[in-house]
């Protein structure tokens, strides 16, 4: 399950730091109301330019809280233009920051993403099932710390979930995926 | 009385002259005579603006002086008047029988000076100035916004880090088509950068106005300790690059021209004013006559 906040209510050209602190308050509201493993979506739709203080405010605030506060949820944004992506991009990328857009039901990273973490998330978000550390160690060709600390990185990032899953042999182990 | 200043055109280069000359901060009379002068741009309107408020913040008022009608009547219909009406006083004091201020956001080439409060001052301001880019100015749509955004990241800074002082904006569209371009004037008499950003025991030691100058300008520094918080000159800076404009920061005693054509920044000791101006010069790549279009405009 996901819940939207419909962006374009508070306005097509959104500005200021103060703004988005009101519209984050209802944000928070949202994920109070969610399940791990459930979904957060800013609904960009209709919005034609942030300022970067609103995004720092909006979308940095909420990201860099979100793995302490509201563990195992996830942050997605949808139907940002060119313009609005590129100002969201590099408010991450200034802050350091990586968030998850959704774009014709797929999921694709903004921000300063490293190769290697774009391509573990790619697998992960590709696949069907849940994977397990050593089902990616074969499918990305490197070794497990490797991939340990890669899964690390993106869980920290709320871009995948952590989840305790039980093998075939009923070892108990943890399975990370990535929003649906 | 100070002697003609010798200036003609006030802009946010020849203001620094204008205060060497008379620095009404300094000694008893608090006259800022601006006989001579005969073009003002927004930049300097703003920063005069801040001169007559952090005068008053003294306890003094301040007497500008003009000695041309026509400079008068810009003054009065660049809202410049109104703005320093409580806290200045002009000679002569201009004919009272028309109300300029009705004339208010009708020209779409100028947005007079404003008083810039609170947050909530600036969304319709920046709504009106993303039109105007657009429909009057022909500005293509992600240009105006990126003026928009940069002019919104730096007016906030004028009342995220102050208390009990404004900021004030002001810009004038110059030339047609091509060879059109803006300059904007932000400008508060606040607290300056050096103070502000001392107030964060992780920045780095500050020893003067334009050292703080060049430390606000790099991302992520700020007065608080707020990851999320320090962007704001940086995408200014970002924003003037792109489109080749030149911008100029003054704190305190101190300012920096950056030629974002050449990326680079000129410093200079200036006579201390309170507070932090910023003048934007937008659209000179395509307006590279812009000394002459100036010049037509006297």
């Amino acid at each position: 399950m996901e819940r939207r906040l419909l962006l374009v209510n508070h306005g097509k050209q959104l500005w200021t730091r103060e703004r988005a602190r009101e519209i984050r308050t209802e944000l928070i509201k949202i994920f109070e109301g969610l399940q791990p493993g459930e979904a957060g979506v800013i609904d960009c739709k209709g919005v034609e330019v942030f300022d970067y203080s609103f995004a720092n405010e909006l979308f940095g605030k909420t990201l860099l809280s979100l793995s302490r506060e509201y563990p195992e949820r996830f942050l997605l944004v949808e139907n940002l233009t060119d313009y609005t992506r590129e100002n969201l991009s590099k408010a991450l990328e200034s802050l350091g920051l990586i968030m998850i857009e959704r774009k014709a039901n797929k999921l694709a990273l903004l921000g300063r993403v490293h190769p290697a973490d774009l391509e573990t998330f790619n697998v992960i978000a590709a696949s069907r099932e849940p994977l397990t550390a050593v089902a990616l160690k074969g499918k990305l060709g490197i070794n497990l710390t490797a991939v340990n600390e890669r899964l690390s990185k993106l869980t920290g990032l709320a871009l995948i979930r952590r989840q305790m899953g039980v093998s075939g042999a009923g070892r108990q182990h943890y399975t990370y995926l990535a929003p649906a | 009385m100070h002697p003609e200043t010798s200036i003609v055109k006030l802009d946010s280069i020849s203001f620094d002259k204008l205060m060497a000359q008379q620095d009404p901060f300094q000694g008893e009379e608090c006259r800022i005579d601006l006989s001579g002068v005969r073009m003002i741009t927004p930049a300097a309107l703003v920063q005069l603006a801040v001169v007559c408020y952090a005068l008053e913040e003294k306890a003094r008022q301040p007497i500008i002086i003009l000695d041309d009608s026509s400079v008068s009547t810009y003054l009065a219909r660049a809202g410049f008047l109104a703005a320093v009406r409580p806290v200045a006083h002009i000679e002569p004091p201009l004919f009272a029988g028309f109300d300029y201020e009705r004339l208010r956001g009708s020209n779409p080439m100028l947005i007079e000076v404003s008083k810039i409060e609170t947050g909530s001052d600036l969304p319709p301001l920046l709504d009106h100035i993303v039109s105007v880019l657009r429909k009057r100015l022909k500005y293509p749509k992600y240009d105006a916004f990126d003026v928009a955004t940069a002019i919104s990241e730096v007016c906030q800074n004028t009342f995220d880090h102050n208390h009990e002082t404004c900021g004030f904006i002001a810009m004038q569209g110059y030339g047609k088509g091509s060879k059109r371009f803006l300059e904007i004037g932000v400008g508060d008499y606040g607290n300056g950068l050096a103070e502000t950003l001392r107030r964060n025991p992780k920045n780095p030691e500050i020893a003067s106005d334009i050292e703080a100058i060049g430390v606000a300008t790099k991302l992520g520094t700020s007065e608080h300790d707020d990851p999320t918080r320090g962007t704001g000159l940086y995408h200014l800076l970002e924003i003037t690059y792109k489109h080749e404009g030149a911008v100029q920061i003054r704190s305190g005693a101190g300012k920096v021209r950056y030629r974002m054509d050449k990326r680079q920044g000129w410093t200079f000791s200036v006579p201390y004013v309170p507070g932090v101006q910023i003048a934007l010069d937008l659209g000179t790549k395509s307006g590279r006559n812009r000394k002459k279009i100036l010049d037509s405009a006297k």
